[in-house]
């Protein structure tokens, strides 16, 4: 028996009913403002799951009306595949507590309840029954049905049925496939961070393929809240395959259960079949450690025996299990979806490669967005989510809260009164955690449980984006101060000159070596732009010589190379550096003269590409760019030397994209170890203001 | 600088002319232009033996265009200097509000805030050893009201002398004292009493007055409302110096009357340049004194955070480095009170004037 059907065999024994009533609390019933972000919660959880299966790009409509007193009608529409006939009883007359606790992979579906809940809520609060409208794209007319629930069977009591055109009141349109839902129950709507605006905000952050609106309105049909979230993009995310439990993860109860039920002759065999990251050698190695002979029957292994395969699991060298059971969102989508529902002046997003935590594999993606429209005053915005399900409740108890409080942001460039709490800034930051297996404190599920491994990818994550964040201040600052240095000498100056003269009837002095004196410096401007028409990015950078000597440098740009992605429209040419950065070896610049380089980036979608570092090699400093650390350089020369010949071995057995993974995994990481000498920069810029 | 003596229109477009002569040079040598200032803060005021006031000290500090800001300024101060220049030439002025909205249509050089072109004309007036009245610029505060038995002559819009008896020839506001109170202006014509008294708050003012305290005690009484403007503690130096009369002040007793106090008495910082012109050294603080809380038991409130790091500040302000004013400053923080002078009201309306008054008056051989 599962454990699912154990657990409903014995709800069997309790009214149905009375279950819900004692637990609505963690089935996040438990006041009228939570019940009705629960019921939308719920139907549009599932309307994204089966369009994701269904691979359509899902289009959602949520409307709430208010009733009189505390009742609301709970109107959702969808564009899925719609739900057959045959199955509409079960998917919402089924209680079953989360209906996917065998499949592991990552899904929306293992937070909830269930729609079955929603249907059950809105019965017992108003006694009305629910209406279902499905319609399947080959089916010529779509199934009305009207439900309750027979609280003691736990089963779907269909009052009335029938087949008609379903058409869309809003467009007047014919629905070619698509599941309605229409109930009402008690409930409140109220805005804020808690409510159902910012539920279907947040999902639209997490789920850029999706379009999302809402209606709200009052008793009198006046509309009180409304959002209209649309897609940002066309990709859906990718299928997720479901994987076999891998042995770190495994209890004692699980492993008896499995033994229990196999088919299989041998130990061996069993082990190999049944876990993921088993192969052979591991399962000869498991069961010599647990001195369990290889030909015994699954059948007959004993309590103790299974004890000691435990202990032997976490004392074998295992394979990692797959990762194709995770769906990230993926950095430019994050900041897509970010930039959609929040208008900022910068993004960082980081999606860190899966790791495992007790055999479950795991993700962590973080995005900051910053400036712009954000409040500077109060906390920053903090978005949490699991499995692109969004976290409204219970903020504080939250691992990726703790996580977030635990980096010392001071050093990042947010206000953060003693460094505790949720830091302060015109911010907002992003944390998803993508598991096959989310531990929440509570059957709430609004708090992710403590985790060693978790936490410490979390602070990762974020140390990323926190870096980034640095990096665009320091930058803005000091584009700022250079701006303030341009607009000094080309325009106050001047007219200084101009006006003292003017007084004293003198003539006007030479202003070139009083502007050289007073900058005495070389700077550098870069600025990132899109050509729409050409479909690349431009890159353009100009560098000012404003000392009394002539300089000469060598400028070496970051950018994103790719297989797909190449450089266009250089004219100065210049040369590969090493993987990713490319170098212009620049004539002499006499003091006072200005030059540019000008190139574009081709193979790159909008937005993917706004910010880059520039670095040059030569004498004196550059404001604006880094000196180049050629030791890294160098590093990062030998790493590619050496990922091309691997690649080149591996050629053959055909198993490249893994290898070059793992090689740009490398680079991005020493790439990032450059950043850090920025320091530098910004210390000889301080020493230049003293002057 | 020759004190109370009104620059000619040349002398002064001379000096202002300095300022920009000093940009101009340093940009002919190739160099950043630039002003000199002294540094205003109370590390740089001395005690000027000779003329017995604060005086800024040698420390100078050097504004160059270096820095956005600073650049501004500079182009700033031209304007300045050419608005001047011109107010000077065509025999106008203006109030400092007034060349604030002017400074519009300055382009690069417009202030952005009042605060900024009320300080660069001081900046300009230290530099050149103006004053601003040779600038023609006039500030919008009022100066002071005063009551008592002193005439002045006062020249009014149509140039004409105009005799006034601050006793006879006034209600009960008094004598309202003009922005410009130098001899060009404002003459001491004659006067029948012993002692000034400058008072801080209007309500003890009107308390006096009401109580025919100026009569009875043969005294000019002074409002000085608040920190007193420039030309109520000129006017204060002048009866002093022309009519050798004590000068006393009657004010509330915590940290920010003290600095009231030694403004009237020693220089402002703001103002050292003009210290010698503006302050009256022999000014003696009359009450209302932490002994007096004491003495009189007067209803007193606890210092605040601030009141506390204000007292602190002046124990290392350099015009209250003499013993009484350190055991002052000292009682007052063991004590940990303050007091209005209104709170002798306790005891009365006439409690001032009957008692307090004359016992302390009496300390200092002023009986009546």
């Amino acid at each position: 028996m599962s454990n699912a059907e154990e657990i409903s065999s014995k709800q069997k024994q309790i009214a149905v009913s009375e279950f819900f009533e004692k637990n609505k609390h963690f089935l996040g019933f438990d006041s009228l403002q939570r019940s009705i972000i629960t019921a939308v919660k719920e139907s549009v959880d599932n309307s994204l799951d089966a369009c994701e299966e269904a691979r359509i790009l899902p289009t959602i409509h949520v409307e709430l009306n208010r009733q009189k007193g505390d009742t609301i009608e709970l109107i959702t529409q969808d564009n899925g595949p719609g739900i057959p006939r045959n199955s509409i009883e079960d998917v919402f007359g089924k209680f079953l507590l989360g209906s996917r606790f065998h499949a592991i992979r990552q899904t929306r579906g293992q937070q909830g309840i269930g729609i079955t809940g929603v249907v059950m809520y809105s019965q017992l609060t108003t006694g009305s029954k629910t209406n279902v409208i499905s319609k399947i794209k080959k089916e010529s007319s779509a199934v009305f049905v009207e439900l309750g629930l027979d609280t003691r069977k736990n089963r779907a009591l269909k009052t009335s049925e029938n087949r008609d055109v379903w058409i869309d009141k809003r467009t007047g349109e014919e629905i070619e496939q698509g599941l309605g839902i229409k109930t009402v129950m008690k409930g409140k709507y109220q805005k804020g961070k808690q409510s159902v605006y910012q539920y279907l905000r947040m999902t639209s952050i997490v789920n850029p393929h999706a379009s999302i609106s809402l209606i709200v309105r009052d008793k009198d049909r006046n509309i009180i809240d409304e959002g209209n979230w649309i897609r940002t993009s066309e990709r859906l995310p990718r299928i997720v395959s479901e994987i076999k439990p891998h042995p770190h993860g495994i209890h004692l109860g699980t492993l008896q259960r499995m033994l229990r039920e196999s088919e299989e002759r041998k130990m061996t065999s069993f082990l190999r079949h049944n876990f993921s990251g088993v192969s052979m050698r591991a399962a000869r190695e498991i069961l010599s450690k647990a001195k369990i002979d290889e030909s015994r029957g699954p059948r007959r292994i004993k309590a103790e025996d299974a004890q000691e395969i435990l202990l032997a699991f976490q004392q074998v060298k295992l394979l990692s299990p797959p990762m194709d059971c995770l769906s990230p969102i993926d950095d430019l989508l994050i900041k897509k979806g970010l930039s959609k529902a929040i208008d900022s002046r910068f993004a960082s997003t980081v999606t860190r490669v899966p790791s495992v935590s007790q055999g479950n594999p795991f993700q962590v993606e973080v995005g900051l967005v910053f400036g712009g429209d954000l409040s500077a005053d109060g906390p920053i915005e903090v978005l949490r989510f699991a499995n692109r399900v969004p976290l409204m409740y219970q903020q504080g108890g939250c691992l990726l809260t703790k996580a977030l409080e635990s980096i010392d942001w001071k050093r990042y460039g947010l206000d953060h009164p003693a460094g505790r709490g949720v830091p302060k800034g015109p911010a907002a930051l992003l944390i998803h955690l993508a598991s096959t297996n989310v531990q929440f404190t509570s059957e709430a599920k609004e708090a992710v449980a403590e985790n060693e491994e978790v936490y410490e990818e979390i602070r990762k994550a974020l140390l990323e984006v926190g870096r980034g964040l640095k990096n665009y201040l320091k930058k803005s600052s000091q584009r700022k101060k250079a701006q303030e240095k341009f607009e000094l000498v080309n325009i106050i100056l001047p007219e200084i000159s101009r006006k003292s003269s003017e007084i004293l009837s003198r003539d006007e002095p030479d202003l070139a070596p009083v502007i050289t004196k007073i900058m005495n410096a070389v700077f550098c401007e870069e600025k990132l732009d899109w050509d729409k028409e050409r479909q690349t990015a431009t890159c353009s950078i100009k560098i000012y010589n404003y000392t009394a000597r002539a300089r000469a440098y060598t400028i070496l740009v970051k950018w994103p190379e790719n297989t797909t992605i190449s450089i266009v429209d250089n004219e100065r040419g210049g040369r590969k550096e090493t993987r990713g950065i490319w170098a212009w070896r620049l004539d002499a610049l006499n003091p006072g003269t200005c030059t540019t380089i000008e190139f574009g980036v081709s193979g790159l979608v909008k937005g993917e590409w706004t910010d880059t570092d520039v670095f040059f090699r030569g004498n004196g400093d550059i404001i604006g760019a880094s000196k180049i650390d050629e030791t890294l350089l160098n590093e990062i020369r030998k790493s590619e030397a050496l990922d091309a010949a691997e690649s080149e071995i591996l050629n053959e057995s055909g198993s490249l994209e893994p290898l070059i993974d793992r090689a740009e995994t490398n680079e991005v990481e020493s790439l990032q170890k450059i950043i850090p000498k920025t320091n530098n920069e910004q210390l000889s810029l301080s020493e230049w203001e003293v002057e | 600088m020759t004190i109370g003596r009104t620059k000619t229109k040349e002398e002064v477009i001379e000096a202002l002319h300095s300022v920009a002569a000093e940009m101009h040079d340093k940009m002919m040598k190739g160099n950043p232009p630039s002003m000199t200032l002294p540094v205003r803060t109370k590390t740089n005021i001395t005690f000027d033996n000779k003329l017995q006031v604060y005086k800024y000290g040698k420390k100078k500090s050097t504004r160059d265009a270096t820095a956005l800001g600073s650049a501004r300024v500079l182009l700033r101060s031209l304007h300045i200097t050419e608005f001047i220049q011109q107010m000077i030439e065509s025999g106008k002025s203006s109030t400092l509000r007034e060349m604030y909205y002017i400074s519009e249509g300055w382009g690069n050089g417009k202030f952005s805030t009042q605060n900024e072109s009320n300080n660069l004309a001081e900046d300009l007036e230290i530099v050149t050893k103006c004053i601003r009245e040779d600038f023609k610029l006039r500030p919008e505060e009022d100066g002071a009201r005063i009551i008592g038995n002193v005439t002045f002559e006062e020249k009014n819009r149509k140039g004409e002398w105009m005799r006034i008896n601050c006793r006879d020839d006034v209600g009960d506001s008094g004598y309202g004292v003009p922005y410009n109170v130098e001899a060009e202006k404002l003459r001491l014509i004659d006067q029948d009493i012993d002692f000034v008294m400058a008072v801080e708050t209007g309500g003890m003012f009107d308390r006096l007055v009401e109580n025919g305290f100026d009569e009875e005690a043969r005294c000019a009484l002074i409002h000085l409302k608040g920190q007193p403007a420039r030309s109520t503690r000129r006017i204060m130096k002048r009866m002093s110096d022309e009519w050798k009369k004590p000068i006393l002040v009657f004010a509330d007793c915590d940290p920010w009357s003290f600095r009231i106090f030694a403004s009237i008495a020693y220089g402002a910082i703001k103002t050292a340049h003009i210290s010698e012109y503006l302050a009256t050294s022999e000014a003696t603080y009359l009450g209302i004194t932490a002994d007096d809380i004491l003495a009189y038991d007067l209803p007193s409130d606890d210092l605040t955070k601030s009141d506390i790091g204000a007292l602190q500040s002046e124990l290392s302000d350099p015009r209250f480095s003499t013993g009484w004013w350190k055991e002052q400053i000292n009682l007052m923080q063991e004590i940990g009170k303050k007091a209005e002078q209104q709170s002798l009201a306790k005891y009365g309306l006439d409690f001032v004037t009957d008692t307090y008054l004359p016992e302390k008056l009496g300390v200092l051989g002023l009986n009546y």
